[in-house]
């Protein structure tokens, strides 16, 4: 180690213990790390916000269209009139677009789930420990994302198929958490670099088991990766149409299956309507869920 | 011990993790398969709408069971997973040509005539154009139809109605073609007067040259998934393609402003048939879901809904209720697209230097 | 080289424990299936799809194919462009993310426009940039154009489509480092005469290092392999290496070239992301510090 290095190594020290007290009040929410007091640049309008703001606009134009056509009163792309006859459609004669519903549903919850269980742990120990095997998961850690999807899906379809486990569900899942680990792996990694690794040893000098030091330590610390990593996976999970395909078996389709196979007809505006109805319902499952989390924090 | 006993919780979470993930994905699969009442569950393999929604609920009615249904976008996708190992469905949706690879490859079951009487409203003309199968063996047809070409009339008054539009030079850049290596193909092919299965290499080249040198500088592009879409909004004036999904993206308020017609040359058209494949769990109840959808009340239900000609049934077509899109007469000069073997290979060939160069 | 001491003794079982689980699953369930592909590219095309087996470096020969360079060039010009546009818009949002006192809500807003399914949101892009679309109107109402500009069915069509896609998958690796970055050392970098542009440069852009190849690696590998974009709105010009593939599984039916394609790519691949680690481990060692900083404003003033 030169110098230069120590030195920011003796600095960094200094910071940390203030930003692990702070954590632990646990005020503003369960991950949030405290924002800078010294270094004050939060000006409203600066550069990178104007920045995020147009760029969050960029990514809702097509959903406000979606949005718009959903009231449409006809099909195709030109207004004819406000009209709620394709909610009425999907609420009341969209039998096999629930269900391809709720299958995408379970499978994004479940994939997503363990990928970022798995992911997350792995990169933790390949960032922080030295072992035998460590070159090979590394390797092997980001290999899913590197295949084309068509590939992925016929490869793992000849693969279930020769060990006999039957196509449905639990393969859908396993081809999804499969392709899923890349992203939260390397995303966790990407927050772990860096990583002061001294408020570990503090952490056990001062007499923590490694459990506590994961539980109280490490995981509040990457918790912002693990977020990310957890959204992406999902995200992944809900569009994921090629792989699907391949692996799904009778009455597993999702519902990327389900609006793929409309091409040759043209996709029903139905769809459109489910746009807007599970964007009202994350948000309401959102603000139900941060009451929940905000009397959990006031209780503790 | 410390480190034993935390590498034992850590299996503990993630066990949890897995077990919880299991039971939700347990529970998501047992809950469809409880709620058939008949206990017996028929699943289809097919495009998205492609069977009314109201057709199958009728026959869960009327014989007490579930009906799944599973999707494919293409015949090629949905044979390349067949091929792969892909099962556990009791009908399956092809097009005439993999219908044909599906009997070769021995990957379906033969029909019990006995138990489907309704076969006798099948149009035996239609079965003389189906040659890999005309005594219904293997398959029983479900509809017919080809891709044809819509011309907004609003925005283009004088064009010939045949494929020689494609040429127009005024028209350029406001038209589109499938991308479908066959149907394109064929195209040219009747358009020069051959055959629209034709492996002869000087008359393909013809055809190549045709699409290459004549209609694609004109093409904006080959699409088989938005052109319906763009049609409606203006953006293309031709396009060649499914009739139901170009009048699917307009408002009934606007069908008059469409010309969809069937070039008199000729082409290729398409035949999609129900096959049992081997491996059903209910060939039973497949027969009759079979039966049931060739019931003319029934068939004329699907029919009205896609606005098809009845060129697969000789009862239905009196009993719709709707105008079709075309007339069942405009196919007679039409030719199946039949499965060309290896000779497709000159087929992928050409359409490389129609699709990867520009 | 972080590793210390006590992790060292600790280490070996506890690092496998961690990794294990994830390490497993992907033999099992990847490196499996991968093998298949190994095994089929050297096999012969069967006539319906799937292989004979018959060992033939066919598949391996047919890539040499003049069409299939072109697209493969065309490929890396797009994706190349694309992800180049997406990391630039996506660095001051993962800063401003990270500055901001709602992160929560701001990851929401990236993510969520994401769960609609992205056929119809692709859809949606098409009526925005048609010629009588809301992009063309807009910049007619305020008289900037009176003829539509082609905005659609082109390669720019496919690139801004691309970037709209993949974005989000820059922005949360660069929100997950830049947030852990400490501001401070900005602060001390213009407190020593740095102007903001150079301490962003000098101080931040290093720190952040491995989030951005993260960012790269998320965008440039998904976009190499895109073919509903170039399908949905692209032109006659814009059929890329994604389609070829896809095309040799269904279209041609010619598994062991889709298998050869797929087994070179993801050679290719690995032999750059690995690269990019390797550089980024050495690149810290070299770290530029505050200190570092002061020197080189030191020996300008």
């Amino acid at each position: 180690m030169n110098g230069k290095g120590q030195e920011r190594i003796v600095k960094k020290k200094r910071l940390e213990p203030s930003r692990l007290v702070e954590e632990h009040k646990g005020s503003s929410g369960p991950y949030r790390i405290p924002r800078n007091q010294v270094f004050q640049d939060h000006r409203k309008f600066g550069f990178s916000n104007i920045m995020l703001v147009l760029v969050i606009l960029f990514l809702f134009m097509p959903l406000f269209v979606v949005i718009t056509y959903s009231f449409n009163a006809t099909r195709g792309m030109r207004w004819n009139g406000f009209s709620l006859v394709w909610y009425e459609k999907l609420f009341f004669d969209s039998k096999e677009l629930w269900r391809a519903f709720g299958n995408s549903f379970i499978i994004a919850i479940t994939s997503s789930l363990v990928a970022t269980i798995l992911g997350s742990l792995a990169a933790v120990g390949i960032k922080w420990y030295k072992f035998k095997s460590r070159a090979y998961i590394q390797t092997v850690s980001f290999l899913p994302m590197v295949l084309p999807e068509v590939i992925i899906g016929i490869s793992m379809l000849i693969f279930f198929t020769a060990v006999r486990i039957p196509l449905g569900m639990f393969t859908i899942f396993v081809a999804h958490t499969t392709f899923n680990l890349p992203f939260v792996f390397l995303l966790v990694s990407a927050r772990l670099d860096e990583f002061d690794f001294s408020i570990i040893e503090a952490a056990r000098d001062l007499g923590a088991t490694e459990m506590q030091t994961l539980v109280k330590v490490i995981i509040p610390s990457i918790m912002p990766g693990v977020m990310s990593g957890m959204l992406m996976a999902v995200t992944m999970s809900l569009e994921d149409f090629v792989i699907t395909f391949f692996v799904s078996g009778p009455g597993s389709a999702t519902l990327p299956l389900y609006v793929y196979s409309m091409i040759r007809y043209g996709v029903s505006p139905v769809i459109n309507a489910l746009s807007l109805v599970l964007i009202l319902g994350i948000m309401l499952i959102a603000l139900l869920f941060r009451r929940f989390l905000k009397t959990i924090a006031a209780s503790s | 011990m410390e480190r034993k006993n935390h590498t034992r919780k850590l299996t503990a979470i993630l066990a949890a993790a897995l077990v919880i993930a299991t039971l939700v994905l347990a529970t998501g699969c047992t809950k469809s398969d409880a709620s058939a009442r008949g206990g017996k569950t028929l699943y289809l393999y097919n495009w998205t709408y492609y069977t009314p929604e109201s057709v199958i609920e009728k026959f869960e009615k009327e014989f007490g069971v579930k009906v799944v249904l599973d999707y494919f976008a293409s015949n090629e996708d949905m044979f390349a997973k067949l091929k792969a190992g892909g099962s556990g469905y009791d009908i399956v949706f092809p097009s005439q040509d993999y219908t044909s690879i599906m009997i070769n490859q021995k990957m379906v079951h033969e029909i019990d005539h006995a138990k489907i009487p309704n076969l006798r409203y099948i149009n035996p003309m239609i079965l003389e154009k189906a040659t890999y199968d005309p005594q219904m063996r293997w398959s029983v047809p479900y509809s017919s139809g080809a891709t044809g070409i819509a011309v907004n009339k609003t925005k283009v008054s004088s064009y010939a109605r045949d494929w020689s539009i494609f040429a127009d030079t005024r028209l350029k850049g406001r038209m589109s073609m499938l991308d479908d290596m066959r149907e394109v193909m064929g195209d040219a092919l009747a358009h020069l007067g051959y055959s629209v299965n034709s492996t002869d290499p000087a008359e393909l080249a013809a055809a190549q040259k045709l699409i290459n040198e004549q209609w694609k500088p004109n093409l904006v592009k080959f699409d088989a998934e938005g052109f319906a879409k763009s049609f409606s909004t203006g953006e293309f004036w031709v396009v060649h393609g499914y009739a139901e999904a170009v009048f699917e993206e307009l408002d009934e308020s606007r069908w008059g402003e469409v010309d969809f017609f069937l070039p008199p040359e000729g082409g290729p058209m398409y035949l999609d048939s129900m096959v049992i494949p081997t491996g059903a769990k209910n060939v039973e109840l497949a027969h009759e879901f079979i039966n049931f959808i060739h019931r003319p009340e029934i068939y004329a239900e699907f029919l009205d809904r896609f606005h098809y000609p009845a060129t697969v049934h000789t009862e239905a077509g009196a009993l719709m209720t709707v105008q079709p899109f075309y007339r069942g007469e405009d196919m007679a000069a039409y030719e199946l697209k039949y499965d060309v073997g290896e000779d497709l290979d000159k087929y992928n060939e050409i359409w490389q230097t129609i699709r990867y160069v520009n | 080289m972080n590793t210390h001491h006590l992790q060292e003794r600790r280490g070996r079982r506890l690092g496998i424990t961690y990794s294990a689980p994830m390490g497993l699953w992907l033999t099992v369930f990847f490196l499996v299936p991968l093998g298949i592909i190994i095994l089929y590219s050297f096999l012969k095309k069967g006539l319906y799809g799937g292989v004979e087996w018959e060992f033939t470096l066919s598949a391996y020969q047919q890539m040499f194919n003049p069409n299939f360079m072109r697209v493969l060039f065309r490929t890396l010009w797009v994706a190349t462009l694309a992800t180049c546009f997406t990391i630039l818009l996506a660095l001051p949002c993962g800063y401003a993310m990270a500055r901001s006192r709602n992160q929560v809500l701001w990851l929401a807003l990236v993510i969520v426009p994401f769960w609609t399914n992205s056929l119809i949101r692709i859809y949606a892009w098409i009526a925005i940039l048609s010629s009588e679309g809301f992009v063309n109107e807009a910049l007619k109402a305020i008289g900037l154009i009176s003829e539509s500009l082609p905005l659609i069915y082109n390669q720019g069509a496919v690139i801004t489509v691309l970037i709209y896609m993949y974005i989000p998958f820059a922005i949360l690796p660069l929100f997950t480092t830049i947030d852990k970055f400490d501001f401070q050392l900005l602060e001390a970098a213009r407190d020593l005469g740095a102007t903001k542009a150079e301490s962003i440069v000098k101080v931040l852009l290093p720190n952040i290092r491995s989030g951005i190849i993260t960012a790269l690696i998320f965008t440039f590998i998904p976009i190499f392999g895109a073919y509903t974009v170039p399908l949905l709105v692209g032109g006659k010009d814009s059929y890329l290496i994604g389609n070829i593939i896809v095309d040799q599984v269904t279209k041609t039916r010619n598994w062991p070239l889709a298998s050869a394609f797929s087994l070179v790519l993801t050679v290719l691949s690995t032999i750059g992301v690995i690269w990019m680690m390797t550089s980024n481990a050495s690149e810290k060692a070299r770290q530029k510090s505050v200190v570092q900083v002061a020197d080189t404003n030191g020996g300008l003033s």
